[in-house]
């Protein structure tokens, strides 16, 4: 699970600690969990801090490039003692064990007071008490794709989901509205980031996208549907079966009716919880046979030799 | 004998809201002189804090814990990340997806189990 720190940081184990600063600076502001909602920024930023506490600071840093992750267990004196058995004069450096140095302390020293006299941070320094050092901080909320059919979509219904890109794949149980459309949110209270000490969880919010379906069409709750009819159908007038999401529903075909021709199904798109429901419109698109037998051929070439019709010429 | 009310509190006075949110009450009036906090004024000149406020809060502390963002950037980089905010959302209403390159872009995938 946990990382090398020079990977995590994507720098080489020679980098210079300005290198090093950068490249952490970079990684803090793309995962930072208010900057990125991914769930899995969470924990890469933990990761990417805990690397940069540990590399920033010299001593830590040695004592990690020394004795691999494990480096907290060693006591102090143990390095003491190797390095003046290697006779090398270094001397390791009092103070905590664990280095201190919490990088997400920094503190904006060194600017000065503001243009305005005040400079704010001195104000507040201390505050926030032990800022960083765990005062306890509600956790922010995350959002992630949740991709549906057109059919789940329409039904909606309780649904077991899996997440995946969160260190550990979570499992939970969401109750999906009926006629969800693109792009609307599904909050799960509680189920996003993790706030310190004992502060309050964020939200999750899972973000709907639906499929590309092989048939179905949707805009916003509206659904098209290609209705393929045979010319005669189509110049006759017919009722034909057309699936919708909801069960198969009967379409009548008006007379006379050419491809292109949208055919209202009112209240046969996606149900809307709280209105109307979208519209299923079916497509006319008339279809003819690959292959004609002998009788058929001559009943066509008869149709055309009696008919004026030219599609080509008004309308 | 004492009597509760049922009542759910939808406003917070300047101690309780420090007091929720875990920060001093000195903070609390920094905030709102920096314009990062809005309570509302009654007559006599005190502050009133809706609960979301809260969040706000949090927000604040998380950005300065985690990226060392100091107060006069606070509110910019707040203002900035909800106009991101405002600007994903118009486009997904939209049904258009967002470039991947997009930094808040979710990439993680919720799946559901048959």
């Amino acid at each position: 699970m946990a990382r090398d720190y020079y990977d995590a940081l994507g720098v080489s184990r020679t980098v210079g600690s300005v290198e090093l600063q950068q490249a952490y600076r970079k990684l803090a502001r793309q995962y930072h969990p208010d900057v990125n909602r991914d769930p899995g920024a969470e924990e890469r930023f933990k990761e990417i801090s805990e690397a940069y506490s540990v590399l920033s600071d010299p001593d830590t840093r040695r004592r990690y490039d020394r004795f691999g992750p494990d480096f907290r267990q060693i006591p102090e004196g143990y390095e003491a003692n190797v390095d003046a058995a290697g006779g090398g004069g270094r001397s390791s450096r009092g103070g905590s064990p664990f280095g201190g140095g919490r990088v997400w302390v920094d503190s904006d020293s060194g600017q000065g007071p503001g243009p305005g006299g005040i400079d704010f941070d001195d104000l507040f320094s201390g505050l926030f008490g032990s800022r960083g050092a765990g005062g306890p901080i509600p956790g922010a909320d995350q959002e992630a794709e949740l991709e549906l059919s057109v059919e789940e979509a329409y039904r909606g219904g309780s649904r077991r989901i899996t997440l995946s890109g969160a260190g550990e794949p979570a499992s939970f149980e969401v109750t999906i509205p009926p006629g969800v459309t693109d792009g609307q949110r599904i909050r799960l209270a509680g189920r996003g980031g993790q706030g310190s000490g004992d502060a309050a969880a964020g939200d999750l919010y899972l973000v709907v996208r639906l499929a590309p379906h092989p048939r179905y069409r949707v805009n916003g709750r509206d659904i098209s549907v290609d209705l393929p009819l045979a010319p005669w159908e189509a110049a006759l007038g017919a009722s034909v079966p057309v699936i919708t999401p909801g069960g198969e529903a009967k379409v009548r075909v008006p007379a006379g009716s050419s491809t292109g021709r949208r055919l209202r199904l009112r209240g046969e798109g996606l149900p809307n919880p709280r209105g109307t429901p979208g519209d299923l419109y079916a497509e006319l698109k008339i279809m003819v046979p690959r292959e004609l037998t002998p009788r058929q051929r001559e009943l066509f070439e008869e149709l055309g030799r009696d008919s004026t019709f030219d599609p080509r010429r008004g309308r | 004998m004492t009597s509760y009310s049922l009542m759910r509190v939808s406003r917070l006075s300047l101690d309780s809201f420090a007091q929720r949110a875990g920060i001093h009450p000195e903070l609390v009036r920094r905030l709102v002189a920096l314009g990062l906090l809005e309570p509302t004024r009654d007559g006599s000149g005190r502050l009133w804090f809706a609960a979301p406020q809260l969040q706000v809060v949090a927000r604040i502390q998380r950005l300065r814990a985690g990226l060392s963002v100091n107060y006069a950037a606070l509110g910019l980089v707040m203002d900035l990340l909800d106009r991101v905010e405002a600007l994903e959302a118009a486009l997904r209403a939209t049904g258009n997806r967002l470039p991947s390159n997009t930094v808040r872009s979710p990439s993680s995938m919720a799946r559901c189990e048959e």
